[in-house]
């Protein structure tokens, strides 16, 4: 038990590395070999829910891991699991599995593809994992890399530009978060400066000045700001957002899926775990800006939703909307809106999944995503008949992510206006007008690509088939059970969240 | 005041300096006894490699040495000053190879390149250790006077002529200026040596450290050009695409590793204490870094040749190496030295894969590197290793490095500093991933073998990959030696 988190950070590791050992001639090989290790570490995540003590809030000390890494800087290679990284891990280890079974169509350099696959899921364990700022800046920084091979060779046709941008993007916003970093590691105490998240935490560095341009300005609200662009950057958050649907449309399938599902996330959490409660101060300063951020999110990103004509960038808008309200639940800084923000990342991650898988299998019968083509034809219609079971799938995706109560969206978003309500009412009326747009807009597209007379293009398509199905199920599981039945979810994260919320109420 | 040791005794301290220049009086032997051309060659290089190795050696041995001042205090040998002397000779080591198989020197090489090279080598070592004003002059100019010919090596081409002749122009025009700066400097303390001087500063007027001040910059002047720096870089690019790929490789690293060593050196000895002098010493280094630094990269995206792109992200790599020299203190000098051990890999894989591929066409476009990956997998992962660590991406060693020098920075209050040097790397890594672009995301355009890419080759190139990886990772031990070298004293 005390090394499982190594495990399921290393596992995938050992699995990129067996990808490389195994010949590039045997691509069944090395795809059922990719399969077998995705399954393996999501077992081990399973196992890991199964030790998880809800009752305690916090970091779980059974499970963590502190050596030290660099004496001279006082790093650490520190990993630690509490109820807000959990829904995370298992996130990640479930969407890593499915996705490699939606990647059984690739074709060109499979060796390479799961290799760089399996690297970028242990980048993101790390991330979700580590306790030690530098590791976790470490572990950020090596996802990119997978992330552009990714993109830029699997992609669409116009994948050199995406990957291109996304890299820059995430590079310059993180690079900020590095010279963040540094100060504080710097202002973190006289003999004891050190990288560790959790002894930075509680608002330690409200009182410290900066000196910058030859006046005097507050330490923690620079440096909150340079970290939060850089987890913005990522989440994305309004005006850093445009990497976001070159990324989507041009990425592969599952690697749409693990970066929306997944990577997206990894910016809020950021905020979770360390903006937020190193600098509770100056979040509470700023969590006016934040709301409006996340409502311009909201319904700047639905609008192009509805005006997008690829069904792969609706989706991906949609993205940018959906994260808006988990933005506007961090801002809240109540126990329902933070409750609401953890869960969201959670169910956008399963019920946007299921959307780009969807999409994916309609690209592989299709070869495109136009709802209507550029020269203003219709680029699908009459789906519903000829593809029931698709259409089935697809209904209970869209719903979810639409959040119809009874699926899992309708919860996160609802408790996330509960918790926001109070706090800034004008911005929770404005941002169910988003919900509504966010409604009319999946409606509108569901209208056009599966009602309607069949196209003679779509009568061809075949139904998905079994392994299609199977790769679905566990996400069908998931948005309905969560659905009505969120507790299980609400009880791992209850006692951290409740930790977080009680430190940022001392600074209200 | 102590005078140091006498020449008989200082000779002790200065085996691996008279060794390189034993070597390289061998070499002048090689040549003239044998007639054979192709014997000729792998002698000298065999000779070369084992004087080399012998330097290396008994500078590794010099690292357990106490500092002391030599030769009357002309020389100072302290483990910040081996520490560099060490890396200088390993790049030197390199550079002997490429120099060897490369199709640039191949038909022109008798033994000047040996010669020349160790001479140079002996001349930044000179630099790295110099404890007063004639040495720092002495050890720059033995440097230059000898890498003009380098540069001109390859004879029929026009643009090798060209490069020895600006590189000549440049230095001795900001060799002059530089020796004015150290006369006016004379003339107001009374000495060239290092220590007085420091104690100078202390009695002089207000009118005399007015004009301190500005014969100081007059003598960075001087030590600007070698490292080149904005805005004396002006030279850099021409002269690195002129010469022939080995001898760029060497520019790229010996110089500037002696003329940074020598910046740090009178940094820490002169503006160690915090007065005006200091404060206007730093802020002409704030700038001037700075401006290298976002000159050196904006420049860089715009090149066609690979050879030209490396020389621009060298010059904004040495506005990063600048911020460890301008914080004055033991965290910085640390930094440079860390630096330049990952620096030194990391450029010498970026111009080995470079050499291959020119060798193979004649010129260095961009065009070729298309689709690398599929031809040649190993040179195309160790050349984009080290491309994104050159940018500064974890997990490899230049990260670490950036992490240091940012941190020395960050220490010290230089937060703006830090913003623009963080800046400046994600357009480095723009025109970085250029080159990662069309190795991995481009078809080839033919599928002909690299002649050039010997089985040495490539497990040199592995060797390095493997270095700047596990490093990037484990940099603890590495760390330990270069804190070796934080300690820069003024002998009294």
């Amino acid at each position: 038990m005390h090394h499982l988190l190594s495990w399921i950070l290393w596992m995938p590791a050992i699995g990129m590395l067996g990808v490389l050992a195994l010949p590039n001639s045997k691509p069944n090989v090395i795809r059922y070999w990719a399969l077998l290790n995705t399954l393996i570490t999501f077992a081990l995540t399973i196992v890991l829910y199964l030790n998880f003590d809800q009752t305690v809030p916090g970091m779980q000390e059974q499970f963590s891991v502190r050596m030290p890494w660099i004496k001279q800087f006082n790093i650490f290679y520190s990993l630690g699991v509490d109820g807000i990284s959990l829904p995370m891990i298992l996130l990640t280890g479930l969407l890593f599995f499915l996705c490699i079974l939606s990647s059984w169509t690739i074709e060109k350099s499979v060796r390479s593809y799961f290799a760089l696959f399996l690297m970028l899921e242990a980048s993101v364990f790390g991330v979700f994992l580590s306790l030690d700022f530098f590791l976790f800046y470490v572990f950020w920084e090596v996802m990119l890399i997978p992330m552009f091979f990714l993109i830029g060779v699997w992609g669409g046709e116009n994948r050199e530009y995406a990957a291109i941008k996304f890299f820059l993007y995430t590079f310059a916003g993180s690079v900020l978060m590095l010279v963040g970093m540094i100060a504080l590691y710097f202002v973190s105490g006289q003999n004891s400066e050190s990288f560790n998240i959790m002894a930075l935490q509680g608002g330690k560095f409200g009182d410290l000045t900066l000196r910058l341009f030859g006046s005097d300005w507050n330490f923690a609200k620079i440096v909150f700001v340079g970290m939060f662009i850089g987890f913005a950057i990522k989440v994305p958050v309004f005006p850093f957002h445009t990497w976001l649907p070159h990324a989507h449309v041009q990425a592969p399938t599952a690697v749409s899926v693990i970066l929306a599902g997944v990577l997206l996330k990894m910016g809020t959490y950021g905020f979770l775990r360390i903006a937020f409660p190193i600098f509770p101060e100056a979040s509470v300063y700023f969590r006016e800006c934040i709301a409006w951020l996340g409502l311009i999110n909201v319904i700047y990103g639905a609008l192009c939703a509805m005006a997008q004509t690829d069904v792969k960038k609706l989706v991906a808008y949609s993205s940018v909307s959906h994260m808006g309200f988990v933005m506007l639940g961090l801002a809240a800084m109540t126990i329902q809106g933070t409750n609401g923000a953890v869960l969201q990342m959670f169910n956008h991650g399963t019920s946007t999944a299921m959307m780009f898988l969807m999409i994916g299998v309609l690209y592989e019968r299709s070869h495109h995503r136009w709802i209507v083509k550029p020269d203003g034809t219709k680029g699908f219609g009459g789906l519903y008949t000829q593809m029931p079971i698709y259409s089935i799938i697809f209904i209970i995706a869209m719903f979810a992510s639409m959040g119809l109560p009874g699926l899992s969206g309708f919860i996160s978003e609802a408790l996330i206006f509960l918790g926001i309500y109070k706090e800034f009412t004008s911005i929770t009326v404005l941002a169910l007008i988003g919900l509504l747009i966010g409604a009319a807009y999946l409606l509108w597209m569901f209208k056009r690509m599966f009602f309607g007379e069949v196209n003679p293009e779509v009568s061809e398509y075949d139904d998905m088939n079994s392994r299609e199905v199977f790769y679905m199920i566990p996400l069908c599981i998931a948005v309905i059970v969560f659905g009505i039945f969120p507790s299980p979810l609400l009880n791992m994260m209850r006692e951290s969240v409740g930790a977080l919320v009680n430190l940022m109420a001392k600074f209200h | 005041m102590q005078i140091g040791l006498n020449y008989l005794y200082s000779i002790s301290y200065y085996v691996p300096e008279c060794i390189a220049l034993l070597t390289m009086v061998g070499v002048l032997f090689l040549e003239v006894t044998y007639n054979n051309n192709n014997e000729k060659r792998t002698l000298s290089l065999t000779f070369t490699s084992l004087g080399l190795l012998l330097v290396i050696l008994s500078l590794t041995y010099n690292l357990s040495l106490e500092p002391t001042a030599i030769f009357y205090n002309a020389v100072k040998i302290d483990k910040f000053g081996t520490l560099n002397k060490l890396i200088a000779a390993i790049a030197t080591f390199y550079c002997v190879y490429l120099g060897y198989k490369s199709k640039d020197i191949y038909g022109y090489l008798k033994s000047e390149f040996y010669l020349l090279v160790l001479g140079v080598l002996i001349g930044g070592m000179l630099l790295i250790s110099a404890n007063n004003f004639l040495t720092v002059y002495l050890g720059i100019e033995t440097l230059s006077i000898l890498s003009y010919p380098l540069a001109a090596l390859k004879r029929s081409d026009e643009k090798s002529s060209e490069a020895g002749l600006k590189y000549a122009l440049y230095g001795g025009i900001s060799a002059g200026i530089m020796l004015f700066g150290i006369s006016l400097i004379f003339g107001l303390c009374g000495t060239i040596q290092f220590g007085e001087i420091t104690e100078k500063l202390h009695i002089l007027t207000n009118l005399q450290k007015a004009i301190l001040i500005p014969s100081f910059l007059l003598f960075f002047v001087g030590l600007g050009y070698k490292i080149s720096s904005v805005p004396f870089h002006m030279w850099t690019p021409d002269v690195y695409e002129g010469s022939p790929i080995p001898v760029t490789t060497f520019f790229s690293m010996v110089p500037k590793i002696a003329g940074m060593a020598a910046l740090v050196r009178i940094s820490e000895v002169f503006f160690i204490e915090k007065s005006v002098l200091q404060y206007s010493w730093v802020g002409v280094l704030t700038v001037v870094s700075a401006l290298t630094m976002t000159v050196g990269n904006v420049t860089a995206i715009g090149q066609r040749s690979v050879k030209r792109m490396l020389a621009y992200s060298s010059i904004a790599q040495i506005g990063n190496i600048m911020l460890g020299a301008l914080v004055i203190d033991q965290v910085g000098s640390q930094a440079v030295v860390f630096y330049f051990y990952s620096y030194v890999a990391m450029t010498a894989v970026a111009f080995g894969v470079t050499m291959v591929l020119s060798d193979q066409y004649g010129n260095d476009y961009f065009d070729r590197f298309n689709g690398l990956i599929y031809r040649n997998p190993i040179l195309a992962i160790a050349l984009i290793v080290a491309l994104f660590s050159l940018a500064g991406l974890p997990p490899f060693i230049g990260f670490v490095a950036k992490f240091n020098i940012i941190s020395g920075i960050v220490k010290n209050g230089f937060y703006t500093l830090a913003v623009v040097a963080v800046l400046n790397s994600v357009i480095s890594l723009y025109y970085y991933m250029r080159l990662v672009r069309l190795m991995v995301l481009k078809k080839p355009d033919s599928n002909e073998e690299l002649y050039s890419s010997t089985t040495l080759m490539k497990i040199m190139m592995v060797c390095f990959t493997a270095f700047i990886i596990f490093s990037g990772i484990f940099w603890e031990r590495l760390y330990n030696l270069t804190s070796l070298g934080i300690n820069i004293t003024v002998n009294h």
